[in-house]
């Protein structure tokens, strides 16, 4: 087994993927590899997950009615999985958004003073 | 709606889905890393090791995917589940009067299930109402001529004291007595009074609603305590508490009252007190001769019935060797007390009801998946329609499947209202005596569950064929169609459903015929007396106060000639027993031998019931001495032993003359006793103990003079009028007689009553079966209308073309009623066949009839003709009717 790059502290991953996967999906329907670059593009070096782990938690998704599955086509014209946030997802994305927000402001006062 | 779509539509196997999409993400990653200039070999490597631990991704996705599409599939069933529901609704709207002769059916059909169910519940099913009353057991104490006997007190103590497989053995008189005691207006009452060992409330596990049950102790002082049953407690003490504790004065003395027992402990007999029966510390030996308890036992935990039968018939075998006087050849059965407290009898009524509703319900069935088919046929189109739509035959099926279930439910919850009904009005119908006090027939949620369960059951029985039905036709065929022409594949099922019913129908009115005549046989018997209008009272003066034998006499003899004087009163006479009636002893209670023949063998003796009356019995019953006289002045006590016999016992004795003759009798079961020599002086004609006797029962009669009783029945025959008009003035004359009120009058009836009870079995089963065949007959005969009428509706151009080329209304009408006899014709020679089957199985119920009666037959095969032709009259006048004209221009 090669040596696997340093993760991020686990609690804050976990509850953050779903939420990140959400957002990503708001851009519009992607397979996994596209939510897998575009995470890692957006957050850089801050949210380094292993590709695997995406997808237990994109099924766990689909299968909360979040999001939903559909065979389509790739941009490079392959046969690809295409996930789609579907208006449940939307309304728990809003959700997470705001008790992150209400968590981050919390620990940013704390880390303040 | 997409979600589920998509779980429907697209069934590629979840684990080469996930290969796939790994495939892709694979590829892409690779391709990025080579375009970032990366040796292709070491991108893809590099690729793969960044998805980590996959084959552990693989399976949390794998069984991720298969749970939501397990979720989805549920989702969706119960999607159209709502669906199918809402539509069947909408169909039943559709046609009401589908709609209410089928939920009608089903209702009669499950209502009657439903209260049957709760007597068999009550009967069969339900557990005794005690702590653990598995381990509860009767034990009998048997020999060869009683195997089910009563118990002596003595053999009953040495059975608790030395067996090791019982808690505890506690025993009753299976009989209730009476005692006097002072009613709330201060005259006197007769109660009725059971006797008990001290601890029969311990082995039952029956805790008093007040105060105390008995102790060891109570029983070792032979202290007059008794406890009363709740009924008592609230009819004559409105349940109140202060009454423990307190003496109330019986048969002269005292006893004090130490508790309240609850409802559920009056099954061992209807009572309102228990006392404990005298036990003095030293029984003396010829106690042991005394078979008077029903002995019930707790077994240990644990300890099946069969050891303890083991255990306990090691002890009687050791008891026979103590004491040979008593006990030789005196053994054990052990029997579950819940099977002594139902008894067989009960049992067999309740799995034959159960047999018949059950075949009245699946006649009901029948004719509503009749309903079904002809409704299927005409909406074959509809069906046709909704198929071309893409709709799968598992699917329509299942539609169709819902709408049965549906309506069977409808019907279920009528029939629940119907089971109410009937477990109302059904104490009436039921004999009384029939149901031990510890069945009571209640309407409860057993009874709804059985309900719920035999609709659904009943839905998909009838529901599945019509459905199956409906769906075989293609669907170009039934659009092609203009609806005159489909005649449906349905109409051989429907004809065989109808042979069903009319073959069902059949059986049950031969088995109902059966019990009727069997009623009719037992209600018509030679009793061999005339009188029935007569008055009888049991009358038990106190011991103490009327020694036997003379005060008891004078007593007797008073009150007979108080009662006598009474204006309106023919006759009046002594008797121990009464016919059909329990005799205060039981029953054969003797052998008897000719004196001076060469002795039997114990065995072998035959034996003899025991009745002693006064001379004026035979009068006052009309029952005739045929031969010698009667018992007069001659027989005082202390002169020569005299006895009057049956004709059954006369006839034992021949070719000897009975009169003169002398027989040596001794209680059976008890070789040591003395025996007694008695002269025969008369013979009376014979009289049944039970209606449905199949043997002449022996009985000896014995003179009140000479066989001093003080338990016995007062019988008085009006002039004319009601038999129990008399009773005030005739307890009047016996009050006028014991002034101390010092005697206890109980079971007021009269022997017509007596009669009446005891034919209530056959009575109840004939009229139940009758009931039910009836039901079912009806329900046959609108089966066999309804394929009648819809076979003419279908054939209208058919018969109308036959008439336009020449056919007669004869002709027509012979079709017509020619296919309706065939079908029922069939149904009857079927429903023959499985009565001549199953005949036998009721044979135990019958009496004076075989199984295989043929003016049976021949009834049930003119009722079913008579019933028929009025089922077939209203099609085939229609068919007759059929204008070729009219028929021919109609779409």
């Amino acid at each position: 087994m090669p040596p696997t790059p340093p993760k991020t502290p686990n609690a804050l991953l976990h509850g953050a993927l779903d939420a990140l996967i959400l957002k990503t999906l708001t851009r519009g329907p992607s397979h996994g590899y596209a939510v897998a670059r575009f995470i890692e593009d957006t957050t850089g070096d801050a949210f380094l997950i292993e590709d695997g782990s995406l997808y237990p938690a994109l099924y766990r998704l689909e299968r909360k009615g979040w999001v939903e599955a559909e065979w389509g086509t790739s941009e490079l014209g392959r046969r690809a999985k295409l996930y789609r946030l579907t208006p449940a997802g939307r309304a728990q994305l809003a959700a997470e958004v705001a008790t992150w927000k209400k968590f981050s402001a919390g620990v940013s006062k704390v880390f303040a003073t | 709606m997409k979600r589920s779509l998509r779980s429907w539509l697209w069934r590629v196997p979840l684990d080469q889905e996930f290969d796939e999409e790994i495939e892709l993400h694979l590829e892409m990653r690779t391709r990025e890393l080579i375009d970032r200039g990366i040796d292709p070999a070491e991108a893809r490597a590099m690729a793969i090791r960044k998805m980590g631990d996959l084959a552990h991704v693989k399976a949390t996705c794998v069984d991720e995917g298969r749970k939501r599409d397990r979720e989805m599939r549920v989702a969706l069933f119960l999607e159209e589940l709502r669906d199918d529901i809402t539509f069947a609704f909408r169909q039943l709207r559709a046609a009401p009067a589908f709609t209410i002769v089928a939920t009608l059916t089903l209702a009669l059909g499950i209502g009657a299930n439903s209260a049957i169910f709760a007597l068999v519940d009550a009967t069969l099913l339900r557990p005794l109402p005690y702590a653990n009353p598995d381990r509860l057991v009767t034990i009998w104490e048997t020999s060869a001529a009683t195997p089910r006997g009563f118990a002596s007190p003595p053999d009953m103590l040495d059975w608790k004291s030395r067996s090791r497989t019982f808690e505890n053995l506690a025993a009753f008189t299976p009989g209730v007595g009476s005692m006097v005691v002072a009613a709330r207006d201060g005259t006197a009452e007769t109660v009725s009074r059971q006797w008990v060992t001290a601890g029969i409330f311990d082995v039952l596990g029956v805790k008093p609603i007040a105060g105390r049950t008995f102790l060891p102790e109570d029983e070792q002082q032979m202290a007059k305590r008794v406890v009363i049953s709740e009924g008592y407690w609230t009819s004559r003490f409105d349940r109140d508490r202060a009454i423990v504790g307190s003496d109330i004065k019986m048969d002269g003395q005292l006893f004090t009252i130490i508790g309240v027992a609850p409802k559920e402990f009056e099954i061992l007999g209807r009572t309102s007190m228990w006392a404990m029966q005298p036990f003095p510390k030293t029984l003396p030996p010829r106690a042991r001769g005394a078979y008077q308890l029903q002995v019930v036992g707790r077994m240990k935990p644990g300890v099946a019935i069969q050891a303890a039968q083991s255990d306990l018939a090691a002890v009687a075998d050791g008891l026979a060797r103590e004491f040979p006087a008593y006990n030789q050849g005196r053994t054990v059965t052990l029997e579950p007390m819940h099977d002594t407290m139902i008894g067989s009898d009960l049992k067999t009524t309740s799995m034959l009801f159960l047999g018949v509703v059950g075949f009245v319900l699946l006649i009901c069935c029948a004719n509503v998946a009749n309903l079904l088919l002809a409704r299927a046929t005409a909406r074959a189109r509809e069906l046709a329609v909704r198929s071309a739509l893409g709709a799968g035959r598992r699917r329509i099926i299942r539609q169709l499947l819902t709408e049965s279930v549906v309506l069977s439910i409808i019907g279920g919850a009528l029939g629940i209202g119907v089971g109410a009904a009937i477990l109302r009005v059904a104490p009436v119908l039921i004999p009384a005596g029939l149901l031990p006090a510890t069945v009571t027939l209640t309407f409860d949620l057993r009874i709804v569950a059985f309900c719920a369960i035999t609709a659904l059951i009943v839905g998909v029985v009838f529901g599945i064929a019509p459905a199956f039905q409906a769906t075989k036709v293609s669907a170009s065929e039934a659009m092609g169609a203009d609806g005159r022409t489909t005649v449906g594949g349905g109409g051989r099922i429907r004809g065989l459903l109808v042979i069903g019913e009319v073959a069902t129908a059949v059986l049950l009115l031969f088995g109902a015929g059966l019990l009727l005549r069997t009623l009719m046989a037992v209600q018509s018997y030679d009793r061999g007396y005339r009188a029935d209008n007569v008055l009888t009272m049991l009358v038990d003066p106190l011991g103490s106060a009327y020694p036997p034998p003379v005060k008891q006499q004078q007593f007797y003899d008073q009150v007979e000639a108080e009662v006598r004087a009474l204006p309106g009163v023919a006759d009046a006479g002594w008797s121990s027993g009464l016919p059909l009636g329990e005799s205060v002893f039981g029953e054969y209670l003797f052998n008897y031998e000719v004196a001076g023949d060469a002795p039997l063998d114990p065995a072998h003796q035959p034996a003899t019931g025991y009745q002693i009356v006064s001379p004026t019995y035979f009068s006052t019953l009309e029952l005739p001495i045929v031969a010698g006289r009667n018992f007069d002045a001659r027989d005082i006590n202390g002169g020569p032993r005299v006895l009057i016999v049956n004709e059954a016992f006369a006839r034992s004795l021949a070719p000897r003359n009975p009169i003169g003759l002398r027989v040596t009798v001794r209680p059976v079961d008890s070789p040591n006793d003395q025996p007694i020599t008695l002269e025969i002086v008369g013979v009376a004609r014979q009289v049944k103990l039970h209606p449905d006797d199949r043997t002449d029962y022996v009985q000896m009669y014995t003179p009140l003079l000479q066989d001093p009783i003080g338990d016995i029945n007062l019988l008085i025959k009006p002039v004319t009028g009601r038999a129990d008009a008399l009773a005030p003035a005739v307890r009047a004359a016996i009050a006028r007689v014991d002034r101390q009120q010092l005697v206890s009058v109980s079971n007021i009836t009269t022997l017509e009553d007596i009669e009446w009870a005891a034919t209530g079995r056959h009575r109840f089963r004939a009229v139940m079966v009758a009931a039910f065949a009836v039901l079912s007959l009806v329900l046959a005969m609108v089966g066999v209308f309804g394929i009648l009428a819809y076979s003419v509706q279908q054939r209208v151009r058919d018969f109308g073309l036959r008439r336009a080329l020449g056919a007669t209304t004869g002709d027509v009408l012979r079709l017509v009623i020619g296919s309706a006899i065939r079908v029922i014709a069939i149904g009857a020679a079927i429903g023959l066949v499985l009565s001549v089957a199953t005949g036998r199985l009721i044979t135990s119920m019958l009496f004076g009839v075989q199984p295989l009666d043929v003016p049976t037959f021949v009834l049930v095969v003119i009722v079913l003709a008579a019933t028929a032709a009025l089922s077939i009259a209203g099609p085939a006048w229609r068919a007759a009717k059929i204008d070729p004209a009219v028929a021919l221009r109609a779409k």
